[in-house]
């Protein structure tokens, strides 16, 4: 009997070929985009699940007080963790993970050669257990056994020292440290949030030789005893600050623990951390409702092309029944069918996610591997997907048609089946009116993201170039190198400062006067002056920082912006010029001059309080100069620099980021997001256009007899088209006023995100509209004119 | 074998209700072969839709082989049909996408016959209906007389008691047709009981009795030949 089936069923996929075909691409869109998402969010789900203590190890976090506006951090005091070991018996060890000069790009000299370096940590021995390190060269045990100890991933061994062994090399930090290499490890996953290339002993430096509860940069993890409650850790941890920190020096409230596995995907809202591994649970939820939406609209699809389609098969349905097939051999037959072709579909599909992943790479900046496609859930998932598919796609063609009355054979007018009429007319509503959703949101995500693009900043990154001089043996080859590019003819100003706006700034307060309780929570960045010249700040009042301070003064110089000026409750910034501020910087200060407030950090945020400020005992040092440009050729500026640079610093690597493109980075998931969105919306309107394309083909095929006569009795080919295309068009409307106010709602909510947003334009739903109405009716008017074209005697034969 | 009484059928739409068989009683004895005539909306096809167990009276009663089937419902009188009943149409209703041997085939099937058994019988039809040779064709690739040839092994293969035949030779030409009624002849003539729905007189001098019908009524009943019950003979 299922043998039949499988024939019966085989030979209808065979014998209607458009549909088939229609079907098919469909399902294979959808199942392609569902397969290479499905394996994204599952290498997003499986981070640092591999590690063997996974369960067991959590990330401390803290909350700071009202000082740091209650914010979360993942960065503690260096005395937490050891503190935690000590003092809670369950806490079976940590480790503390900090970057070599709090994460700035490190320069590395190794023999002759220079090398730039993101991945270099300070760590207390106990990483490599509680981590899994496997050594392909040296041990664990060993690693950090003599002072000044280095170990490398497999990775950064091979880039710096090729195949040779490392074993013993020599490695210069920053000018600085000489470390000695004594151990290889193999590469860290892929998917972890642990990401170091190199690490050294935490306890070979200041870092780890001084216990303080004062700066907070480093992350600690813990290892606790199993079924451990955490509730009862975390209330220990903090009660650790009342027995260590002095009340005044109690900038943060309360520890708690944040799981291991948790990290990668639930850090929104922690600030720093120092992985570059961080992933988001939002885009993993918003890829999945997309990857559903485009699955479910091609099940639509498959829903409306096989019932039609089946309306042509009423004959042979009829027949069986009236040889006596019972309702479960028709259903049977159904389901049959569904599943060969789901089958193919999913088969293909699969394939075709190899070919595609390289683009989905391209196109999102998701990072995937062929391996994660062929992941043991990934490769259930495909069986279920098979399965559900199937059954949801399979579910109304089989039902509706099985329900058919062997009469409808014998009795020659057959009767209008209004329910699966209507059922047919939802699926098309739903199809478009997802389609519509999608367009109006690529919309509104592509101007949002044009507006910030065009935002006045309130400074200009663009023909800005920033050097990294941090690694510079000694101040005077910095000025030296300075004295170099002002010389050359494309440089239009340099301000040398300790970091790019948005980067390496220092958390600060200020206050008016030295006895407030709490201040404002500020970024403050040392320079050496010209910043408003080389940013192109709009300056309101005062004058740029003073070029030279004489020896011996000992007042702080400061830029401040509006926010700070109105926090200090001045009226204009006229009347704060040369006042005093109290800045945590020691010493006295005051305010040189006022300038507008400009968005150092991504406008999704409000921009906050900003100093400026130039001393003879800065407490920062001048990390990087910023080079405003004036020539088009990049390739022959950054040469030249190059040149320049390494004539003045020759053992330090030349390492450099434009401005405009670091502020473009700050919005990089939102670019993601909208390519992402995009693709999927013309996925999403492709798998509908295939829906409508056999939708419009059935229904002419079913007027043919009503278009010959009409044609007959003097109806115009136009007359024709429209007769078929007005019925498709209301429905496309009644999609468009379905689906508006769903797209307002949650496209206000996205940009939510947003401190400055783009008003949502009315014009946006009248192109969204206007678009989904004008492809509906060319992929209808296509069959409606091969039908109102067709020669009526032939259609009146049909009979 | 077939008894019925004050037969009902109402067709009503929003406005009109249609009478399609008004008090329509008459029997059939089995092994008899009566042609049903009339014009076109007289009711035939409604008969010939109750009598196949494909509809429901609305009312009246309806003997078939001794039991009141009138008010059974789609699956009881699904039952009864597949192992009682063979249907040939005017227009074949072959399945295009199955074969000669699998459309004869495939009432087996539902009657549950063991794939071996449907083979022999199968071929034993085919080769009776002399289309053997065409066993592995699709119906498209047959003349409208050996479609109508296949129809007619499939409505046989389960040895139904009955065969509703509608207008059997409406889409054939006159020497295809013969072949056909010659055809029914024979079935007859081993035992089968035949109602036959036809527009042709020529056709229907090969029946037994002829029942003309107007309005859903009876209006008169010939007897052509006289028909001596098989069972009465022995």
């Amino acid at each position: 009997m299922s043998k039949n089936y499988i024939k019966i069923a085989w030979r209808n996929i065979k014998a209607n070929r458009l549909f088939t075909g229609l079907n098919i691409i469909g399902l294979v869109v959808g199942l392609c985009v569902c397969i290479v998402l499905f394996s994204f969010v599952n290498t997003e789900l499986s981070f640092d699940k591999m590690y063997s203590h996974a369960e067991a190890i959590y990330r401390v976090n803290m909350k700071t007080s009202e000082v740091y506006n209650f914010e979360t951090w993942a960065e503690l005091p260096n005395a937490v963790g050891p503190a935690m070991v000590k003092d809670i018996p369950q806490v079976k060890r940590m480790t503390r993970l900090i970057k070599d000069d709090f994460g700035v790009t490190a320069s590395l000299k190794i023999g002759t050669k220079n090398f730039t370096e993101d991945g270099l940590y300070l760590a207390d021995s106990t990483v490599f257990e509680m981590f899994d390190f496997k050594f392909l060269e040296g041990n664990s045990k060993n690693a950090f056994a003599n002072p000044n100890s280095v170990v490398l991933s497999q990775a950064a061994k091979e880039r710096f020292f090729g195949t040779k062994s490392a074993l013993g090399e020599f490695i210069t930090v920053n000018n600085r440290d000489t470390l000695q290499v004594s151990g290889v490890y193999t590469n860290l996953p892929r998917n972890s949030v642990i990401d170091c290339e190199l690490i050294y002993n935490i306890m070979d430096s200041w870092m780890g030789q001084n216990e303080y509860w004062s700066n907070a940069s480093y992350e600690t993890y813990v290892q606790v005893q199993p079924e451990t409650p955490v509730a009862q850790i975390e209330s220990q941890a903090t009660r650790l600050i009342d027995k260590y920190v002095a009340k005044e020096g109690q900038y943060f409230t309360r520890f708690y623990l944040q799981p291991l596995t948790k990290i990668h995907l639930y850090s929104a809202g922690i600030g720093d951390g120092y992985s570059s591994k961080l992933g988001s649970i939002t885009t993993v939820r918003s890829l999945v409702f997309l990857s559903v939406l485009v699955l479910l609209i091609a099940c639509i699809n498959y829903m409306n092309l096989a019932t039609a389609n089946s309306q042509k098969r009423r004959k042979s349905i009829g027949v069986n029944k009236v040889l006596g097939a019972s309702r479960k051999h028709m259903l049977s037959l159904f389901y049959v069918e569904t599943a060969i072709l789901v089958f193919i579909a999913v088969v293909l599909a699969f394939g075709i996610s190899f070919l595609v992943l390289p683009l989905f790479k391209n196109f999102t900046g998701n990072t995937l591997h062929y391996s994660d496609l062929l992941a043991t859930p990934i490769l259930i998932g495909l069986a279920l997907i098979w399965l559900l598919v199937t059954l949801v796609a399979g579910s109304y063609p089989a039902l509706s048609m099985t329900g058919i009355s062997p009469l409808s054979l014998v009795n020659k007018s057959t009767k209008k089946h209004t329910a699966s009429e209507v059922v047919r007319k939802g699926l098309v509503v739903f199809q478009f009116a997802a389609s519509i959703i999608l367009i109006i949101a690529v919309t509104v995500i592509v101007q949002q993201m044009d507006f910030i693009k065009n935002k006045d900043l309130g400074y200009n990154p663009d023909g800005v170039v920033a050097v990294s001089v941090k690694s510079a043996e000694n101040r005077q080859q910095v000025q030296n190198l300075q004295n170099a590019l002002n010389r050359k003819t494309y440089v239009a100003g340099i301000a040398a400062v300790q970091s790019i706006p948005g980067a390496d700034e220092s958390g600060r307060s200020v206050s008016r006067l030295s006895t407030d309780q709490t201040g404002m929570p500020i970024a403050s960045c040392r320079t050496e002056g010209n910043v408003v010249e080389t940013l192109k700040l709009k300056l309101l009042a005062g004058s740029e920082l003073p070029q030279n301070i004489p020896e011996g003064d000992s007042l702080v110089y400061t830029l401040i912006n509006e926010k700070i000026l109105h926090y200090l409750n001045y009226k204009t910034p006229e009347d704060a010029v040369n006042k005093p501020i109290n800045t945590e910087l020691g010493g006295k200060a005051i305010i040189t001059g006022v300038v507008a407030n400009f968005n150092f950090n991504s406008l999704k945020e409000d921009s906050g309080g900003y100093m400026y400020y130039k001393a003879n005992d800065a407490p920062e040092g001048i990390r990087t100069l910023l080079i405003r440009y004036n020539t088009q050729n990049l390739q022959q500026l950054i040469s030249d620099l190059e040149q320049t640079f390494n004539e003045n610093l020759p053992n330090t690597a030349f390492d450099y980021a434009f401005v405009d493109r670091h502020v473009a980075q700050l919005y990089a998931s939102e670019e993601r997001t909208a390519r992402t969105a995009t693709l999927f919306s013309v996925l999403a309107i492709f798998v509908a256009c295939l829906g409508l394309f056999g939708l419009a083909a059935f229904m002419a095929e079913q007027r043919t007899k009503e278009i010959g006569v009409r044609k007959v009795l003097g109806a115009s080919v136009a007359g024709v088209t429209r007769l078929l295309s007005k019925d498709f068009l209301k429905l496309v409307g009644v999609a468009f006023l379905l689906a508006s106010p769903v797209a307002y709602w949650i496209m206000s909510a996205w940009l939510q995100n947003f401190s400055y947003r783009t008003p949502i334009h009315w014009w946006v739903f009248g192109l969204a509209g206007l678009g989904a109405t004008l492809i509906a009716f060319v992929t209808v008017s296509f069959q409606a004119v091969k039908a109102a074209i067709a020669n009526p005697v032939k259609s009146l034969r049909t009979e | 074998m077939i008894k019925i009484t004050d037969l009902e059928k109402y067709y009503a739409t929003e406005e009109v209700r249609t009478i399609a068989l008004n008090k329509l009683s008459f029997q059939v004895q089995e092994g008899e072969f009566v042609a049903v005539m009339g014009p076109s909306g007289c009711g035939k096809s409604t008969l010939l839709n109750i009598l196949g167990l494909l509809d429901d009276p609305d009312g009246g009663s309806f003997i078939f082989n001794g039991i009141e089937v009138a008010g059974f419902n789609e699956r009881k009188r699904a039952d009864l049909r597949k192992h009682n009943i063979g249907f040939v149409f005017q227009s074949f209703n072959l399945i295009d996408e199955l074969t000669v041997f699998e459309n004869v085939e495939l009432p087996l099937i539902y009657t549950g016959v063991k794939p071996a058994e449907r083979k022999k019988r199968v071929d034993e039809v085919l080769e009776k209906m002399q289309i053997m040779h065409r066993r592995k064709h699709f119906p498209q690739q047959l003349s409208g007389g050996q479609q109508q040839r296949v129809a007619v092994a499939r409505a046989v293969v389960n040895n139904p008691k009955l065969i509703l035949a509608d207008e059997p030779t409406g889409n054939l030409d006159s020497s295809n047709g013969n072949e056909v009624m010659d055809l029914l002849t024979e079935l007859n003539e081993a035992g089968t009981t035949i109602i036959m729905v036809t527009h042709s007189e020529h056709d229907a001098k090969y029946s037994h009795r002829i029942i003309r019908m107007l309005d859903g009524q009876k209006v008169t009943e010939n007897v052509l030949s006289e028909y001596k019950s098989k069972t009465l003979e022995v």
